[in-house]
């Protein structure tokens, strides 16, 4: 009853419209496949774990400028009365924070020998005492903490302590428990780091390096005038935290600025913001585009019906039902939808594979295209329904009537 | 006025040609009032529109007021149009979004009047056909009769030297449609040359001129009378 | 005619509110679109140096060992910077780094403030046109013989000494005293070129110091510190002797030909130190790029910023191929009228530009909201994802820029619509309506 060949000739036959639509379909499969392929690829990244107990960590930073201070016994003196805060539940000093998109980081070597000295991955160093474990809420899968006698002074060429996340671990030490090794920060035999314990999993600074898995906490103090501290304390305390914190250690010490209390949750947010920028745009373009598309199609439909008010009234006149003449216009839709779906689904594994060679982006996956197009066609059935339903009404007294 | 010699209009499709006008002659002087008539298909719209300058032609010789309308430019057509000719049309053609007198203001905003001369202009050519008052009207709100003179006014406007007209009263009934014939011929008494495509012989009879076109050719309307159309290739002789 | 043309393309956009609301929606988007994505590209690739960009070049130097970094460095190391102080040939230069450091004044009721400090030289200020409110730079002899002086931003101006003018008055850089010697206007050039380390789109220093501080002071640097090899670095002391890169470097070089000896002449000077063992790469050279090239060499367009001009191009072509349709729809109806006109004396020049009068229209009004949108999805993106403003406030050009691709586009897509129109033989329109 649905006669293809006839309504693809006709097709063929007037120029210029259903071309046009033709290509605006084309132009669209391309744009949405690809703008929603990257919104699914920066989702998938913002999706990622850090290993840390997010909801409860904050930083700030501590500049001392009074050079008279011991830093080393106001560090101790400080993180004391950090720690006895209500609500606090552990803290630390730190070379860095998670997710912060600034801080440490270095290649180790490894190795017994020259012979097979070979660098571990660039990973983040996390300077910290026997608390950063806890503070981080980061799961230890094997060996043990650090204990606070542990924690030494000042970087030297062995004794220090340390732990790895699963990632670092099973890169830099494949096929066997990375307890018990040691990794150098320097030279082969400079400043030894033995690793007594292993993290499920603690993600660096930077989001959008390849090595964000990988991170060494350290068990050296750190005494610098610039000074970060990570605190965990129990949900909901963060407010009156960030107020109490200076108030107490400049109680005690008044000759530095204590400010920047930032969430986690807040390192997180402003570190992912570009992609999350990138993808709520996309997203917008998306939508738009399939509403300027589906009015577009609407229109057009609506024309195509006015235009063939009489053909349609033969039509009827001649018989056909007004679902006959719903599914004429559906048809037509459709060849159009799976031409241009086609054309369309090419042309956005070509785009895909120049922004791939120019830009910094995976290859495109085939599923993308061909779920815009399934998209696409329920989008233009209903842009299509409406108008042809109403040229159904039309009444077959219309064929007959002359000018 | 005009004249057209051995004028053929040829239309090619992929399958066949049809010849609309085949070797068609006519002379008409300045203010006569030639009445067309013909069957369906004969070739009457094809020979107005070629009159018109509104569709070229095959091969053959045209001149209107003198110039050669063969190898006119699109610019140089309008302008004739424009100048020279008026146009009736059987279903009007008024602008349906525009008033009375803006659509009779539309030749003269093409030919570049001043404001005032159009104003002017439009004005009178409405009181010409007894429509001065209703100028802000639009034309839904007229009959029939009263938007073909509407037309007509707007054909006037231009002081056109030429009417053409194209079954002026096809769709009216028979009071208005005398009416308008009567404004036809007053028209041509004060020296507008007007040509007429008609199916009403009633009116055809009260042209001047009538003249037959028989597939795609000028036929003499007596000799048709009185048996087998005969065809006349060369001066057409005027039936009063 | 063109006024003739204008009534009527307004009635006719009156008469089909539902096509022309969808046309000049569908313009609107796109160029809401393109706007919003071009503005935030133009803002960030932005050449804050303007006339001056081709005089002023940032030198880099491949000290680097073999089997260490593969490409140049943006940053040199302090005793290269030390050296290079002594050439002759730049009309100005300078080295720098960021630190930092808590400011006081004589007020104890002012609590302390964490600022970051640009350490750099006297010529630091006429190289990049900083535009001086009160007082100067420190003198010339200050970059040799280390004094206490300070240069301060405005707004740093105004939080100590509530604006007025604080020349000769002392403020504390980490408890020690500095005599401010000048004042900023309100300088803060985006990007940020003169140090891309420290975040591209950050406000500049609010607190300016002498170079030759550095040694005497121990300023912590609070940028980028690179090191190719291991080595110790951990007080300014031994940093300051270390093969770590963590300065800036700038000339101004007046000519081409300037160009030319300095090059040569840092050449020379990398001969020298590879006796001593220092440049022992084979690749070992100076490279010096002017402004415009250095913001290309150091992204400070994102790529994404890229990609999304180029999808929101695509964007606008879809929203014109969907314009071209509607608007075939609307003239193709309009066909007898056109007829009318023609027959009456319309040349298809005068229909064609009829109609093209009518898409600019369109176009003009499509290009006035897609600003209101692009200004709208600026300041919600603004608002939302706290961009600097930097970077989403619009651009006064957009102003000019938006009708302007609005209307050349909306043209564009009327082309082939009003060839259409105005090419179609009249007389078949008029025999019936």
């Amino acid at each position: 009853m649905l006669q293809i060949k006839p309504i693809l000739s006709m097709l063929l036959r007037s120029k210029s419209s259903p071309l046009l639509l033709l290509l605006q379909i084309i132009l669209s499969v391309a744009i949405v496949a690809n703008a929603s392929f990257i919104i699914h690829e920066r989702l998938a990244l913002m999706d990622r774990d850090s290993g840390v107990v997010e909801q409860e960590v904050f930083d700030f930073t501590m500049y001392s400028f009074d050079p008279s201070v011991d830093l080393v016994q106001q560090q101790h003196k400080d993180l004391q009365l950090i720690r006895d805060l209500p609500g606090v539940k552990s803290a630390t000093f730190s070379s860095m924070t998670p997710l912060s998109g600034g801080g440490w980081s270095s290649s180790f070597t490894i190795g017994t020998s020259e012979e097979d000295e070979r660098s571990a991955p660039n990973s983040a160093m996390y300077y910290g005492d026997e608390q950063m474990v806890d503070t981080l809420g980061v799961k230890l899968i094997e060996g043990r903490n650090l204990r606070p006698e542990e924690i030494l002074p000042t970087f030297t060429d062995s004794g220090v302590k340390g732990i790895v996340s699963k990632a670092f671990a099973d890169q830099a030490f494949p096929d066997e428990s990375a307890v018990g090794k040691v990794i150098y920060n320097g030279n082969l035999g400079e400043e030894a780091i033995e690793i007594i314990g292993v993290v499920e999993r603690l993600q660096g600074a930077w989001v959008n390096s390849d090595n964000l898995e990988y991170s060494v906490i350290i068990g050296v103090e750190l005494t610098n005038a610039f000074m970060r501290y990570l605190v965990r304390a129990e949900e909901g305390t963060f407010t009156r935290l960030k107020e109490q914190i200076p108030e107490v250690l400049h109680k005690d010490q008044k000759n530095r600025v204590i400010q920047n209390f930032t969430t986690l949750t807040e390192h997180r947010t402003s570190v992912y913001r570009d992609h999350e920028l990138m993808a709520s745009v996309l997203s917008l373009m998306v939508v738009l585009l399939l509403l300027i598309t589906s009015l577009g199609l609407t229109g057009m439909v609506m024309f195509n019906i006015e235009r063939r008010t009489k053909q349609i009234g033969t039509r009827r006149a001649l018989g056909a039902t007004k679902r006959d003449v719903v599914s004429l216009f559906l048809v037509e839709n459709y060849i159009i939808c799976l031409v241009g779906g086609v054309v369309g689904g090419l042309l956005a594994i070509a785009l895909g594979q120049q922004l791939m060679q120019h830009y910094d982006l995976p290859q495109l996956e085939w599923q993308y295209p061909l779920a815009t197009i399934v998209g696409l066609v329920i989008v233009t059935t209903l842009a299509v329904v409406f108008p042809a339903t109403k040229a159904a009404k039309i009444s077959p007294a219309i064929a007959t009537r002359s000018v | 006025m005009l004249s057209m010699k051995n004028i053929n209009k040829v239309f090619k499709t992929d399958l066949v040609e049809t010849h609309a006008l085949r070797d068609f002659n006519l002379e008409v002087k300045e203010g006569e009032f030639v009445a067309v008539t013909g069957p369906s298909g004969s070739g009457k719209t094809t020979f107005l529109n070629i009159a018109g300058l509104l569709e070229g032609f095959t091969n053959g010789d045209y001149f209107l007021d003198g110039v050669n309308i063969s190898n006119l430019s699109d610019n140089k057509s309008a302008a004739i149009r424009n100048e020279k000719i008026g146009f009736i049309f059987q279903g009007f053609n008024l602008i349906p979004d525009l008033n009375l007198a803006e659509n009779v203001e539309v030749p003269l905003r093409y030919r570049g009047f001043s404001r005032s001369e159009r104003d002017k202009r439009v004005k009178q050519a409405l009181e010409q056909v007894g429509l001065g008052a209703r100028m802000k009207h639009l034309p839904a709100q007229l009959s029939g009769g009263q938007q073909q003179r509407v037309a007509i006014a707007r054909a006037l406007a231009g002081e056109p030297r030429f009417l053409l007209a194209d079954e002026p009263t096809g769709n009216l009934d028979s009071m208005m449609a005398r009416q308008v014939m009567e404004l036809l011929e007053d028209i041509n008494k004060a020296g507008t040359t007007i040509i007429m495509v008609t199916h009403d012989p009633e009116l055809a009879r009260r042209a001047q001129r009538n003249i037959q076109i028989v597939d795609g050719q000028v036929c003499d309307f007596t000799m048709y009378q009185g048996g087998q159309p005969q065809l006349v290739s060369d001066n057409v002789q005027a039936v009063s | 005619m063109f006024f003739y043309y204008l009534d009527l393309a307004c009635r006719s956009i009156k008469k089909t509110p539902f096509l022309s609301v969808l046309m000049v929606l569908a313009i609107s988007i796109g160029i809401g679109i393109t706007i919003t994505t071009l503005n935030i590209y133009k803002m960030a690739s932005v050449n804050p140096a303007g006339e001056r960009s081709d005089k002023l070049f940032a030198v880099q130097l491949w000290s680097q060992g073999e089997d260490s970094w593969d490409e140049f460095n943006p940053q040199i190391t302090y005793q290269d910077s030390f050296n290079l102080r002594r050439g002759d040939i730049p009309v100005r230069q300078t080295p720098m780094f960021r630190t930092g450091g808590a400011i006081q004044t004589d007020n104890p009721d002012l609590a302390p403030i964490l600022e970051g400090v640009r350490v750099t030289d006297s010529d630091f200020f006429s190289l990049f046109s900083v535009p001086f409110l009160y007082g100067q730079a420190w003198d010339k002899s200050v970059d040799q013989q280390a004094k206490y002086e300070v240069v301060i931003n405005a707004d740093l101006n105004q939080q100590l000494f509530g604006g007025e003018n604080s020349v000769g008055r002392t403020l504390y850089i980490n408890r020690k005293p500095y005599k401010v010697v000048g004042v900023v206007d309100h300088w803060s050039p985006k990007p940020k070129y003169y140090d891309v380390n420290n975040g591209a789109f950050n406000d500049s220093e609010q607190v300016f110091v002498p170079f030759s501080l550095t040694p005497i002071e121990e300023y912590q640097s609070w940028g980028n510190n690179q090191g190719w090899k291991h080595e110790d670095t951990r007080t300014v002391a031994a940093k300051i002797v270390s093969e770590q890169h963590w300065l800036q470097y700038w000339v101004e070089l007046k000519d081409q030909h300037d160009v030319e000896l300095y090059t040569a002449w840092v050449r020379s000077y990398i001969e020298q130190q590879q006796a001593p063992g220092r440049f022992n790469s084979p690749n070992a050279d100076v490279q010096i790029m002017d402004v415009a090239d250095w913001l290309i060499e150091n992204q400070v367009v994102a790529e994404d910023n890229k990609v999304l001009v180029g999808l929101s191009a695509l964007f606008l072509v879809v929203c014109l191929v969907n314009m071209l349709g509607l608007l075939l729809a609307k003239f193709l109806k309009r066909a007898p009228e056109v007829g009318v006109r023609r027959a009456i004396g319309a040349s298809r020049a005068q229909i064609f530009s009829q109609h093209m009068v009518e898409v600019g229209l369109i176009g003009f009004c499509g290009g006035i909201i897609g600003l209101l949108w692009a200004w709208g999805a600026l300041s919600l993106l603004a608002a939302k994802f706290e961009l600097e403003q930097a970077l989403t406030s619009l651009d006064m050009s957009m102003w000019l820029v938006a009708p302007t691709i609005a209307i050349s586009a909306a043209l564009v897509a009327g082309i082939y619509p009003a060839w259409r129109v105005c090419s179609t033989n009249p007389s078949i329109y008029l025999k019936s309506q």
